[in-house]
């Protein structure tokens, strides 16, 4: 004799035993009065419940006993009746010498056609290690800031013990020459170290320029401008953002510059202002140091060039710009420029095609 | 001859210290110095003449400079305070509690120029003594 062939609800349960056996999240499928219907392998595995025993068992026996609490069952009970929803709840699953787990777990409702048959689907989220990476994580990211504050303070504390060194050496020695110039050491390091307190607010590896050229030049104003009414020093700059290594040196040459107008474009307490400009437009920039002083001397080739303006021409170059001096008529516009040539002839093809 | 305001300077590196001395001298105030804060406690409880404390935060020593200055301003709410840190910026109400905060490094020029400040806005006896 031929076997029939199930009828088909019959077919209809076994496919939705086998989709829930073989899911890969650990899942239970119970019925109204919280009986495992079926239970996913990944469940059985991960929560060491006999597969042969789960099925037909009431959610409380489970296992030790341990799926018996009450806020659950009832939560789950009501989400039978149709008037509530497990969405994300989370619970300590307590066993006997096993380590608790902490479980997040949802539950629905099954809505399907041709059944008078309530079955609720449960999964079950085991995020115990998950939990304990991201302490782990915060932690270790709490512990870089606090590394990060102090390695602040220490350099804020070395950059003072240095500027006081200098300006005491500047106290003590006889030549005039040698006082101004341990004086400009001092404004450089100071220079460097208004980055150090611009990078040490922004709490991220780059600096907005603009804040910094102003901390800057205030700095630089408060020792060396004896007249603010007289002379002004300010700063025209848009909100680029550039990396610390660059900040530094850009500070450096604003620093010389500023110090360089200051001593020479105004003598006799002649009135003027000093401009600090930056912009940048894609990889090209422009920062210029613009005074309405006297100008400089027309025979500026003779005179041996001084720290300062090697120092900027040092950096310009590291910087990959270019000094350019340009007499203003009153005073004087030094800027350094940086203008992006492609040099090989495939990159400007390749950025013409962009 | 005018009396001279006397600043109390604490600071616990000792070039710093000399350094900030000297020149607060230079600018035609008289100074004491302590290298903690718990030093420049007792100097406070033995002299009535401190004007103003300028101190630095982190200190070693039982307290820091903090304490000094909420202490300075529990006990001697005339003496104005100026606290300086290398440190991350106190909180907008450390600041209203204390007085005045300038950050690590500062240049003495804006630490004089905030003593001035602080010395002018005060209905002063002694008249703000000008710069050499």
């Amino acid at each position: 004799m031929a076997p029939h062939a199930p009828p088909a609800p019959v077919v209809a349960l076994n496919l939705a035993l086998a989709v829930v056996a073989s899911s890969v999240a650990p899942l239970l499928l119970l019925d109204k009065d919280l009986m495992v219907v079926a239970a996913s392998t990944s469940f059985c595995r991960n929560f060491q419940i006999a597969p042969e025993k789960a099925q037909g068992c009431q959610l409380a026996e489970l296992g030790g006993g341990e799926w018996l609490v009450p806020q659950l069952s009832s939560l789950l009970k009501a989400t039978a009746a149709g008037f509530a929803e497990v969405e994300a709840y989370e619970m300590d699953l307590v066993r006997k010498d096993r380590e608790d787990r902490h479980l997040v777990l949802n539950a629905k409702k099954l809505d399907y056609a041709g059944s008078e048959d309530i079955r609720l689907v449960l999964s079950v989220v085991d995020v115990t290690d998950a939990r304990l990476a991201e302490k782990l994580h915060t932690g270790l990211l709490k512990e870089k800031g606090v590394l990060l504050q102090e390695l602040h303070h220490r350099v804020a504390n070395s950059l003072q013990i240095i500027a006081s060194v200098l300006l005491q050496s500047a106290r003590k020695v006889q030549s005039e020459e040698t006082r101004l110039h341990l004086h400009d050491a001092h404004h450089r390091v100071m220079s460097v170290a208004a980055l150090q307190q611009q990078l040490a607010a922004s709490k991220l590896g780059d600096v907005e320029l603009k804040p910094y050229l102003k901390a800057l030049c205030e700095s630089i104003g408060a020792s060396m401008i004896r007249d603010h009414e007289q002379l002004t020093l300010s700063v025209t700059a848009d909100d680029s953002l550039t990396t610390a290594d660059t900040s530094v040196s850009m500070g450096l040459i604003v620093t010389e510059l500023v110090i360089n107008a200051l001593k020479h474009a105004f003598p006799d307490n002649r009135k003027g202002a000093i401009i600090v400009d930056y912009h940048s437009r894609g990889p090209n920039w422009n920062l210029s140091v613009i005074d309405d002083g006297v100008g400089m001397p027309a025979d500026q080739g003779s005179t041996k060039a001084g720290l300062g303006s090697s120092i900027v021409q040092a950096l310009a170059m590291q910087l990959g710009g270019k000094v350019i001096v340009t007499p203003c008529n009153p005073g004087t516009n030094v800027s350094i420029q940086h203008t992006y040539v492609p040099v090989i002839v495939g990159q400007a093809a390749a950025l013409g095609a962009v | 001859m005018v009396k001279k305001t006397v600043i109390l300077v604490v600071e616990d590196e000792a070039l710093i210290r000399m350094n900030a001395i000297e020149t607060l001298e230079d600018a035609g105030f008289a100074t004491v110095e302590a290298g903690s804060a718990g030093d420049a406690m007792k100097i406070l409880e033995l002299r009535s003449d401190i004007r103003v404390v300028f101190t630095d935060i982190n200190m070693p020593g039982t307290f820091d400079g903090m304490r000094l200055a909420r202490l300075v301003r529990d006990r001697w709410p005339p003496i104005h305070l100026v606290v300086t840190s290398g440190l991350a910026l106190p909180t907008a109400e450390d600041i209203a509690a204390i007085g005045k905060f300038i950050p690590k490094p500062y240049r003495l020029e804006h630490v004089i120029a905030t003593i001035r400040e602080l010395l002018d806005g005060n209905a002063s006896p002694e008249p703000a003594i000008k710069a050499a």
